[in-house]
């Protein structure tokens, strides 16, 4: 939670000389592989994450002998070697991205559908809808989300499910304020203006016109929010009130490894490392199209 | 002192046996003969230097966590222990062998027919305020303590009478025999007494974070869960001890986290390291003693109701579980696989019980297809060795057929869940030092408590029984009865005790921290007046 | 937000000194938020109320400990007011906490207050610490990339501060402990000592958490600023302006550019006080700082109700201060919002 949350991400981020440079030929190849590259290792892990246990007999990643603990990495059978328990630390890692990614993905779903569309109905419509919603985002944005994370986690026990609303009370206020300020800017638009005098519905204005040209910013503002939900779900792990163990999440393999990291600490780093990538392949894409769309 | 998640709760292993309540089965026992005034044992170790100053570290959300030191209302009471021991001293204490012997008391002895228990006090002793200690401040503390609205407090079948005989004399009368008493009094608010005055004139709330008694040490500066800070009490009864002139209790967040702690040197000496991986990196730079505890891990099984109301369902559980791999594959075979609540380290140990279901993995797979099919939840507390020893039993009983969902609860989940009947199986450790105390088997097993699955009027007076001799061969064979009792009915399987270690670095030593003493709750007590550090 | 036409007010004894006081933008500014500021604080501690009492098991079974039998907790439950209703409850404290007084803890013998006045400073020093850090390292790299982008340098930063988002702070304060204070003992690798002990013994033992705190926000921030600077350098006409008078471009960039960027950075720091402060928590328990996150953590934990609510409350006043703070900056370091404030 040290990484700057969506709040922070509202505050539209100067775009710099970077949507300046689009045209420029001898730099469309860096730009393409600012956003390839990241592309196609995130692809790719999905796809092991997601496809590959599918296709291969990987080991499960619960339930394993108790007879071959703490292999090291690169043991036969186990690439990445066992853990105290005897459970396959690579399809731990496997099992355990999934959950990170389906957290991620879904905490941002809801935080665009249902924060996006308050944001802009509230910020189209404006008077007193806009400032009682906008007073209640406050409340959320000066109320500590962590007791809100933690009380429900820990009253609802922990589960994935849980764990994506509870993420959600950050990703839905965060998603207002950018609708919210996409909308104000969009509102005043020629073409807008236009709609609005030819007397279109407000409902069919805000679908055809608002929500495409929403759409890069939210999107890129929703590849950066996911980078930072996989890193809240991590802490939340770390605390105890994330997925519970045996379930596999690189958070709970790092909070578990870090009790004796002393002695093993490739069970804090092979997770951390997988962390690392991640999330870096998200910001770093989200930043790309955010400089190739000439997002604000 | 809850138990947070993975960086905090490593001590947390018998977070169940947090409290220091003498539960329901106290109920008598006459000890024969009085108890001789026996001086407090030498240290343990040679050449202790005086001056010494010492930084302890505790396990948060275990005795890292101190609510409050009035022994009135310090919930926590056993957990926090070593700073009762250290700023009270205790009436009577452990020590190596399991030999009790008095400290601020000189002795004790039965009377009416084992009814009374008399207890005779040191004279010429001081609380650090000056005042004097002797029986009315000892009456003054009990009364106070049972009138406190706090589950620390002993608990009595009926209300006993105390009252002062003496100048230095005070003795205890119950309706009935109550034989764990004295060993009883380990880690219980009645075997520390806080200076009358002090309390009077500080009011509880102040007296709690600034106690006063007439221990080695006396209280400097408190930030609750944080840090207490205490120097050597000049009035001490001992003359020359203690020998340190400072001792600092801090918080950390666990094991791990003491390791990286005492390397960088910021604490001497640990209390209760319990992650098994840990114990080859202690032992490679720091004195690591195994502190065995009296307490095997067993699994809890709610006969009230479905499935394990089922006899079968119970066996089958017996036959599924092997708890020699467990030990072999999660702590190296180090830790002797049992068949009951008894442990090595503690009174009436019996390692096999007559009538109790081994191992067999084909009769439980039969079992559990003859019920046709098995499927609850495992619980536990929330510690990290608790957890991992869920998850291999989990991998065993699937093994069988079973489903099995785990969960694991931090202490107040864990007494919601029990309370509210609806647990299926637990993973929990059971029994005593002196099985008749504390968390000990009654706790587990007898129709009073909540904390038990079991609702079998003949177990209860076996137990009782068992706790109302005083002739200790007696005990042992009734004990053997109540083992063979639960083996018979399958109430429950016993897997092993697991050790904690006390670290200290070298040049640092005391009875209990260097040297083992047997655990009456979670951590052995350590006799903090002969700790010393020499380094 | 500033473009509301407001009142004269009336003419007052004390002359035009006072009327000019009153009629200043910045105070009319300030009471109005923090005029909306109540509903805002009322609003977090209601909901905060809400979901602990939502939460199943309560303080006396928390703090009557394992052997409480379900009478005991029952009768200890009626002692602390717990059986009463939602709103009972909620009204007792809000009346306390108008009176001044936050109640006493549940969990243990202190007031709230106590344990507020123990924990705060803590928290609030390794914040600022880290902050400072954020500064004194962002700032100088953000010019510094600005200067020449897509230069080396700027290249490099843009790569090291995407690696700073991107890492876990749990990770990185374990391996902080690791390399810095057992392989290098430098810092130690817990516990904290008072300013009063001793100010260097002080910010050692902050060193280690604030630099876990302070590094993904010293990413972020170098990236911000480094984007506002650039974007400011092409487009402000004052820019051209200052080239034009023949200013070089370092003078450029840090006297002009870098004053009105501020704003930005301060908007930031504001939305985020609230966030950092609970990054804290986490921090605080790796390395056993006696802080108010760590506290917040044991009290929801404990059901301890009052000392969360006030934990809560205090953090709201915090980030509604400081975003008041930010408004008010914003006048001083750009003249043409004061401009349209003080026409207004």
């Amino acid at each position: 939670m040290s990484v700057p949350a969506a709040d922070i991400l509202t505050t539209p981020v100067p775009a710099g000389p970077e949507s300046e440079a689009a045209g420029r030929a001898s730099r469309g190849w860096l730009r393409s592989a600012e956003i390839t590259i990241p592309g196609a290792v995130l692809a790719a892990l999905l796809f092991f994450c997601f496809i590959w246990p599918l296709v291969y007999p990987v080991p499960k990643p619960i339930g394993g002998s108790l007879l071959t603990t703490n292999l090291p990495l690169w043991s036969p059978g186990h690439i990445l070697g066992t853990d105290t328990v005897g459970d396959d630390v690579m399809s731990r890692i496997l099992y355990g991205g999934r959950v990170s990614f389906e957290v991620a993905a879904a905490v941002q779903l809801i935080g665009l559908v249902i924060g996006g569309l308050f944001g802009m109905l509230a910020a189209y419509r404006g008077g007193w809808l806009e400032a009682v919603l906008m007073r209640i985002l406050d409340v959320f944005i000066a109320f500590p989300s962590l007791v809100l994370v933690l009380a429900i986690s820990d009253s609802l026990g922990p589960s994935e499910t849980h764990v994506i609303w509870a993420l959600s009370a950050f990703s839905i206020p965060a998603f207002g304020r950018v609708a919210r300020a996409a909308t104000l800017r969009l509102r005043d638009q020629p073409f807008v203006v236009a709609a609005r005098l030819s007397g279109s519905r407000a409902w069919r204005i805000q679908l055809l016109h608002l929500v495409p040209n929403m759409l890069p910013q939210l999107l890129t503002f929703s590849l950066l929010g996911a980078g930072i939900t996989i890193i809240l779900e991590g802490a939340l792990d770390f605390l105890g009130y994330g997925i519970p163990p045996p379930g596999a999440s690189w958070g709970n393999m790092i909070a578990a490894g870090q009790s004796f990291m002393s002695v093993y600490p490739r069970f804090v780093l092979v997770p951390s490392v997988f962390l690392l990538v991640s999330v870096l392949c998200l910001n770093l894409l989200g930043d790309g199209l955010r400089a190739r769309w000439g997002v604000r | 002192m809850r138990p947070h998640a993975y960086p905090r709760r490593n001590v947390r292993l018998s977070a169940l046996r947090v409290s220091s309540v003498i539960i329901a089965t106290a109920v008598a026992v006459i000890l024969a003969g009085c108890g001789a005034s026996k001086s407090p044992a030498s240290p343990a170790t040679s050449g202790p230097k005086h001056g010494g100053s010492l930084t302890v570290l505790e396990g948060s959300g275990y005795a890292g966590n101190w609510p409050g030191l009035d022994p009135a209302t310090d919930t926590d009471g056993a957990a926090n222990q070593s700073y009762m021991d250290a700023i009270f001293g205790e009436l009577f204490q452990l020590e190596a062998g399991g030999k009790t012997v008095g400290d601020l008391a000189t002795g004790y002895s039965f009377a009416n027919g084992g009814k009374t228990v008399n207890i005779t006090l040191r004279h010429g002793v001081k609380f650090s305020d000056g005042t004097p200690f002797n029986a009315a401040a000892v009456v003054y503390n009990w009364k106070r303590d049972l009138a406190a609205t706090c589950t620390c407090k002993p608990v009595f079948l009926s209300p006993p009478t105390i009252t002062m005989t003496g100048p230095y004399s005070v003795s205890l009368t119950l309706s009935y025999v109550d034989a764990p008493f004295i060993n009883a009094l380990q880690g219980n608010v009645f075997n520390w007494i806080a200076s009358p005055t002090a309390i009077k004139k500080l009011g509880a709330k102040a007296f709690a974070l600034k106690p006063v008694g007439a221990g080695p040490f006396t209280v400097v500066s408190d930030t609750p869960d944080s840090e207490l800070v205490l120097a050597k009490n000049p009035a001490y009864w001992q003359n020359g001890l203690p020998y340190l002139h400072s001792l600092t209790f801090k918080s950390v967040a666990g094991d791990q986290q003491a390791l990286t702690a005492i390397e960088a040197g910021s604490g001497q000496a640990y209390e209760g390291m319990s992650t098994p991986q840990l114990v080859s990196a202690f032992k490679a730079k720091f004195q690591t003693t195994a502190e065995p505890s009296t307490s095997p891990y067993d699994i809890q099984l709610n006969t009230k109701i479905a499935p394990f109301n089922n006899k079968l369902a119970r066996e089958a559980i017996y036959y599924a579980t092997d708890a020699a791999l467990l030990d072999k594959g999660l702590f190296q075979d180090t830790y002797p696989p049992g068949e009951s609540f008894t442990a090595p380290a503690g009174l009436f140990y019996q390692q096999t019980v007559t009538g109790y279901i081994g191992y067999d993995l084909a009769k439980a797979k039969a079992l559990v297809k003859q019920l046709g099919g098995l499927s609850f939840s495992l619980g536990t507390i929330n510690v990290p060795t608790a957890i991992s020893l869920n998850e291999a039993v989990q991998t065993e009983w699937q093994a069988a057929g079973m489903k099995v969902n785990l969960s694991d609860f931090d202490l107040t989940g864990l007494i919601g869940a029990f309370t509210q009947g609806k647990w299926q199986a637990m993973l929990q450790t059971a029994g005593a030092y002196d099985p008749g105390t504390g968390v000990g088997v009654a706790f587990r097993f007898a129709s009073t408590s909540p904390f038990s699955g079991v609702h079998d009027p003949k177990l209860d007076g076996l137990l009782n029984a068992a706790a109302a001799t005083i002739n200790s061969a007696t005990r042992k064979t009734d004990y053997a009865a109540v083992a063979a009792y639960i083996a018979q009915n399958a109430y429950g399987p016993f897997l092993f005790p697991i050790a904690s270690y006390n670290i200290a670095v070298k040049g640092v030593g005391g009875p209990g921290l260097t040297t083992p003493i047997p655990v009456t709750d979670v951590n052995p007590e350590v006799l903090w007046q002969y700790a010393y550090n020499n380094g | 937000m500033n473009a509301s036409v407001t009142v004269q007010p009336a003419r007052r004894a004390g002359g035009a000194r006072a009327r000019r006081l009153a009629s200043s933008p910045a105070l009319r500014l300030s009471g109005r938020r923090l005029l909306s500021a109540i509903p805002v604080l009322w609003g977090v501690t209601f909901l905060t109320f809400l979901t602990l009492n939502a939460l199943p098991g309560d303080a006396a079974s928390a703090l009557l400990g394992i052997n409480a039998t379900p009478a005991e907790i029952r009768a200890f439950s009626i002692k602390l007011h717990l059986n009463e209703p939602l709103w009972v409850r909620y009204g007792h404290w809000l009346g306390g906490v108008v009176h001044g007084n936050l109640g006493s803890s549940l969990a243990s013998p202190q007031t709230v207050a106590s344990v507020l006045e123990q924990r705060l400073p803590v928290t609030l020093e390794l914040v600022a610490y880290a902050l400072v850090i954020t500064f004194v390292v962002s700032i100088p790299l953000a010019v510094l990339c600005a200067h020449r982008p897509r230069g080396l340098t700027d290249r490099l930063c843009m790569v090291l501060s995407m690696c700073g988002i991107s890492i876990a702070p749990y990770v990185l304060g374990l391996l902080l402990v690791l390399f810095f204070a057992v392989d290098i003992p430098i810092f130690p690798a817990i516990g904290y000592q008072s300013i009063g002990a001793g100010i260097a013994g002080n910010l050692k033992d902050l060193t280690l958490p604030a630099i876990v705190v302070a590094l993904p926000l010293a990413a972020f921030y170098t990236r911000f600023l480094r984007a506002d600077l650039l974007e400011q350098m092409q487009s402000e006409d004052y820019i051209v302006t200052a080239r034009a008078k023949g200013l070089g471009p370092w003078r450029v960039l840090t006297q002009h550019a870098l004053r009105n960027s501020f704003i930005g950075l301060l908007t930031v720091i504001g939305l985020n006080l609230a966030t950092l402060i609970g990054s804290t928590v986490i921090v605080e328990q790796i390395f056993s700082l006696p802080g108010i996150g760590y506290e917040l953590l044991q009290a929801i934990s404990n059901r301890d109700v009052p000392v969360v609510e006030g934990i809560v409350l205090v953090f709201g006043a915090v980030v509604v201060l400081a975003n008041l703070a930010t408004d008010l900056l914003y006048g001083v370091l750009d003249p043409r919002i004061r401009h349209v404030r003080s026409r207004s």
